[in-house]
């Protein structure tokens, strides 16, 4: 083991491991003005990957994210760029910073090495990046299409390939087509090194969904039953996919906010965040107080209402029929609050680059005070009818369990981590948005399995009451909206006293805000875990990338390893408590 | 008896058992519907007629005129047999079920031994079910109900061989007879509880009701079923089968039509209603077990407890041959509340699989095997 | 009462007559059409993979058998539970030695471990996880 390297920087660090030549020939190279941000040859990376995951300390030992960028028409492009960019985001959990590494590919066709066998959790990432760029990977064990169907041509987030429909030739599906498409998403065994037959049975291979009562949406899991036992699954994802990301480099900054909200559908304002934040960083735009703490309390109130729907269909997976009617009554209440301050329930579509788009409504005290005094009670009943129940513990407890280092592996974040005893959580660690400033405590538990991560989720929901009560007593007065000139939409006040903000007001609302070139990554702590939004602007008026990292994706590549040996009502008890939501997944 | 009185005897038991079975299959489906919603702070259907009270009649129109659709690879004799099979069964069951005082369709002699040997034909018709239809999750819900009901079956025979003990008879009109004084309940509150547990099992009634398990196996058994069938095994079958149970559970332990102000079949009725209530309550408010909870259950607790009870029954009885009642309510309570007191641990024994953690040690021992 | 099984015969008979009418009824009375995935099995709305028809998985044939068995059993208890009266002492500690077998039979599955429907392996106890948990914070 080495010495931290706290003691020196990282950058020199790596210099001088890999360092070698300077300029392009070099082996890892600072990018500009970051001291976070490497450049790594190709041929390098999978080196100094495992150094910074088993070498270095504390170590980098959870992959966070691993995307591509097309950076081929892009006209502020760093020095070091080819036709493509991987990006491997990596985050040290005990040393709570992060460290990003691009490493540069060439040609039509840009391939690199896989680093599967570094992290599994790079599978599905490494699969996405082929999907959407084409880039292959060596040694990837199936490196086959992920979110886009098996028959598609074309790399979709690649610049050449459309954005919109009207680009296309109009999509048609006559008959013999659809049989095709259909029987292309028949599952082979086979493809995935299964066999058909045990010693004594025969396997049978069940899919369970996409149409199904338990999948919690358009997700497929495929079953090799022995039995009741499962023996493997497959996970096939992208039955929701929208091309969440492409729509980015076509949206506006502003009018991409809308989007936003439909990526975790149950999660609201907590996909406004991170990405009007990331902009924010990127324009240089500091939100008001006001806004901070308005946009606090609507996070809380999403994540209890998140909260909420998990914990009512997780009792129903297990056969309980009447707690999810309670809960979303309960759910019901904060979306009076919501709708109140927002006008809209589901998709409040409320944060704006650089604070929300309207105050607070009169007597909104009263309807927050009233929903804090109304949850708890509701709570502990659920406790007595859902979580003390015996046949909920006989069913869940023991089930689906990893440990810390399986998670931390599999980059898993959120409650899922917290309940293998970790205290993760982003709020604490890196406080944006002003959390340093309220007093709240962060719920673990200790054997990873289903029941615990009911656990945590109960007690945080619990914990964000705290929050939201300490936003009603401690509001702060002052704008909602900041005064910057990038921030969108502008502020009208004064158009009409001067030609010059007249103009500005104007460009700000028909072309939105114009941000300044660079690269901003901002993650928060969401309902289901870390989501992340990665925006590369290009000094226009519409991002050229946006990566949006969400948390349900690495946890449902869980799944298998964690059913494995398992019965199938265990596959539903796992897959209620990992709380995914399928449109987060696909984006 | 002439042939004229036999056949005019004949189509009345015909039409009262069939009254029984469509009545369970319009109120008690609605009932549930209305309880449940209740229970979870809603309405309930309650837009057909007066309080929805016409909604089953709707659902049951809507069922009666849909297309009824065979899967072109089912075994379609097989498939077709199924629900026949299984809606046979309570209408044969009611036949030996004591109404009110000396009316019974079927005064048998051996009706305890009819009623477990009749009663377990519906397990016939859902393997049918679950076979037939060439469909993975009916095949799977078909094969768990059937092992479901046929370990359940074990105990609920041994209970009610002990109702059969403290009777000297196997004639369900002595049963009811013989509860003059004291129902059994009072007497046998052990066998009440096993037999109402296994009872719900036989039913697929939650939290048994993995057969059908909806967020698993889509609908079990019947996913392939559409339109009539599907309505035969939703709601006469199931339902039915409710009505018939609890009227057993009545004449076996409640004491069956007798009730004060003397006994008449409105007190069966009553009883009936209220133990459906029960079975309804329990769906509202339970989770589902698992299949190896389930079969833990059964064979490691119910089977031992049954047994361990027929034999002090057996001994209690040689022992005081006139007044048998009094010893075997006191052992029968002393182990009831000893139960409900220990029951925890047991359950923690038998039911909470050890804590486990299953996929390394799975990896590791498909390849060592 | 005589024991008359004809009548019994005749019941089965007239509801089996009732629940094939109303079927037909139905039948007649529902539309029909065919299309190219009208005759599918219904396995989430996908192209499934092999058969429904499968060497399945042994337990359930156990349990069939146990099943069986007990169900034997508990017919010759039933002709006891008659006689326990007459039978006296001898009749009970004959069924007393019958239930003992019976009960040692039962025990015997439950050590083989028959009645374990779960999947039968060591299992690392979740218990553990805190455990190690702890070794890797150090």
């Amino acid at each position: 083991m080495e010495s931290p390297v706290t003691d020196r920087s990282l950058a020199e660090d790596l210099r001088q491991r890999f360092g070698g030549a300077e300029g392009a020939e070099a082996g890892v190279q600072a990018e500009a003005g970051r001291d976070d941000a490497f450049w790594v040859r190709p041929d390098l990376i999978h080196k100094v990957l495992a150094y910074l995951k088993h070498d270095i300390v504390p170590p980098y030992s959870m992959l966070f994210d691993l995307s591509a960028i097309d950076e081929r028409e892009r006209v502020h492009i760093p020095r070091s760029a080819g036709g493509f960019t991987l990006v491997y985001r990596l985050l040290s959990l005990e040393g709570n910073r992060d460290v990003c590494l691009k490493t540069a590919l060439g040609g039509e066709k840009p391939t690199t090495a896989s680093i599967t066998g570094l992290w599994p959790a790079a599978n599905w990432y490494e699969r996405e990046a082929w999907d959407m760029f084409g880039i292959g990977f060596d040694g990837h064990p199936h490196l086959r299409r992920i979110l886009m169907p098996p028959t598609y041509e074309g790399h979709p987030l690649r610049k050449e390939h459309p954005a919109r429909a009207t680009d296309m030739p109009p999509f048609e599906l006559p008959e013999a087509r659809e049989i095709s498409e259909e029987e292309a998403l028949q599952f082979d065994p086979g493809e995935w090194g299964m066999k058909r037959h045990g010693r004594e049975t025969d396997f049978l291979f069940l899919n369970v969904g996409p149409q199904h009562p338990g999948t919690h949406g358009l997700l497929r899991i495929v079953l090799q039953l022995d039995g009741e036992v499962i023996v493997d699954a497959v996970p096939d994802i992208g039955y929701h996919h929208r091309g969440a990301e492409k729509m980015g480099e076509r949206q506006s900054w502003h009018t991409y906010i809308p989007y936003t909200d439909r990526i975790d559908y149950l999660g609201g304002v907590l996909n406004n965040f991170p990405y009007v934040m990331a902009v924010e960083r990127l324009a240089g735009i500091e939100a008001p107080e006001r806004a901070q703490v308005i946009r606090v309390m609507l996070a809380e109130l999403f994540r209890i209402a998140s909260h909420l729907v998990w914990y009512g269909t997780f009792a129903q997976d297990l056969g309980t029929m009447s707690p999810v009617f309670y809960m979303f009554t309960d759910r019901e209440r904060i979306f009076d609050i919501i709708a109140a301050i927002c006008g809209d329930r589901m998709h409040p579509n409320w944060f704006r680059i650089g604070g929300v788009a309207q105050d607070l409504p009169r007597g909104w005290e009263k309807l927050v005070t009233d929903f804090l005094d109304y949850l708890p009670p509701r709570l502990d009943e659920y406790d007595r009818i859902v979580m003390k129940n015996r046949i909920f513990r006989a069913r869940t407890q023991g089930v689906g369990s990893y440990t810390l280092a399986e998670a931390i592996e599999w980059g898993v974040t959120g409650p899922g981590l917290r309940a293998c005893g970790l205290g993760w959580d982003y709020r604490k660690k890196r406080p944006y948005s002003g959390y340093d400033q309220f007093e709240f405590d962060i719920p673990t538990a200790d054997h990873g399995d289903c029941y615990d991560r009911a656990v945590v989720r109960v007690e945080e929901m619990r914990q964000s009451l705290r929050i939201i009560e300490q936003c009603v007593r401690n509001m702060p007065g002052g704008p909602f909206m900041s005064d910057h000139p990038l921030a969108c939409p502008p502020r009208k006040q004064q158009t009409m006293h001067d030609i010059e903000t007249l103009i500005n007001h104007f460009l700000g609302v028909s072309w939105g805000p114009v941000i300044p070139p660079g690269e901003a990554a901002v993650a928060v702590e969401a309902a289901k875990g870390l989501n992340s939004y990665h925006l590369i602007s290009d000094g226009g008026t519409m991002p050229y990338r946006v990566r949006i990292r969400t948390p349900s994706f690495p946890h449902l590549q869980m799944i298998p390893l964690i059913c494995r040996g398992g019965m199938i009502p265990d596959l539903l008890a796992i897959l209620g408590s990992i709380d995914y939501v399928l449109a987060d997944v696909d984006r | 008896m002439t042939v004229v009185t036999f056949i005019i005897h004949f189509v009345l038991i015909f039409i009262l058992a069939l009254g029984i079975m469509v009545l369970s299959a319009l109120i008690f489906p609605f009932a549930m519907r209305r309880i449940w919603g209740f229970i979870g702070d809603r309405y309930g259907p309650n837009r057909v007629g007066p309080q929805g009270l016409l909604q089953p009649f709707a659902d049951g129109l809507k069922l009666f005129i849909k297309e009824d659709i065979t899967p072109s690879k089912a075994n379609r004799v097989l498939f077709a047999m199924a629900p026949a099979i299984t809606f046979i069964t309570p209408m044969l069951t009611v036949m030996v079920i004591p109404f009110s005082p000396g009316f019974t369709i079927a005064n048998l002699n051996v009706g305890l031994l009819y009623l477990v040997a009749v009663g377990s034909f519906s397990i016939l018709g859902l393997l049918l079910a679950g076979w037939a239809s060439h469909n993975k999750y009916s095949l799977l819900g078909g094969l768990r109900s059937v092992a479901q009901m046929v370990s359940y079956e074990i105990p609920l025979i041994l209970n009610i061989i002990i109702i059969g003990m403290l009777v000297g008879s196997l004639s369900l009109d002595d049963v009811v007879g013989s509860q003059g004084k004291v129902w059994y309940i009072a007497v046998q509150p052990l066998a009440f509880l096993v037999f109402l547990i296994a009872g719900m099992a036989e039913l697929n009634r939650t939290p048994f009701d993995l057969p059908e398990a909806e967020s698993e196996l889509v609908s079990g058994y019947m996913t392939e079923y559409g339109g009539l069938r599907f309505a035969l095994f939703a709601a006469f079958i199931e339902w039915g089968e409710v009505a018939v149970w609890s009227m057993a559970t009545s004449a076996l332990f409640l004491g069956g039509w007798r009730g004060p102000f003397g006994g008449n079949a409105g007190w069966l009725v009553l009883k009936v209603l209220v133990m459906a209530f029960f079975v309804i309550w329990v769906y509202a408010t339970f989770p589902r077990l698992q299949v190896d909870q389930l079969m833990a259950f059964a064979w490691k607790v119910l089977i031992p407890i049954s047994l361990v009870n027929l034999g002090a029954t057996g001994l209690f009885i040689i022992l005081m041959p006139d007044n048998f009642l009094l010893p075997i309510a006191a052992f029968s309570w002393v182990s009831v509340v000893l139960l409900v007191a220990l029951f925890p641990g047991l359950l923690r024994k038998a039911l909470l699989r050890k804590r486990l953690r299953q996929m390394e040690n799975f990896k590791l021992e498909t390849t060592e095997a | 009462m005589e024991a008359v099984l004809w009548p019994l015969l005749v019941y089965f008979a007239a509801a089996l007559a009732l629940v094939s009418a109303i079927l037909t009824l139905s039948y007649l009375l529902g539309q029909r059409h065919r299309d190219a995935e009208t005759g599918k099995p219904y396995e989430s709305g996908i192209v499934s993979t092999g058969s429904a028809r499968v060497r399945f998985d042994v337990k359930f044939y156990q349990n069939a058998m146990f099943f069986v068995i007990f169900d034997l059993e508990a017919v010759f208890i039933f002709a006891w539970a008659l006689a326990v009266r007459q039978a006296g002492w001898t009749g009970y500690a004959e069924i007393v030695i019958f239930i003992g077998v019976l009960g040692s039979a039962l025990a015997y599955l439950w050590r083989q471990g028959q009645l374990d429907w779960g999947p039968r392996r060591r299992r690392r106890l979740a218990m553990d996880i805190p455990k190690e948990n702890d070794r890797l914070r150090g």
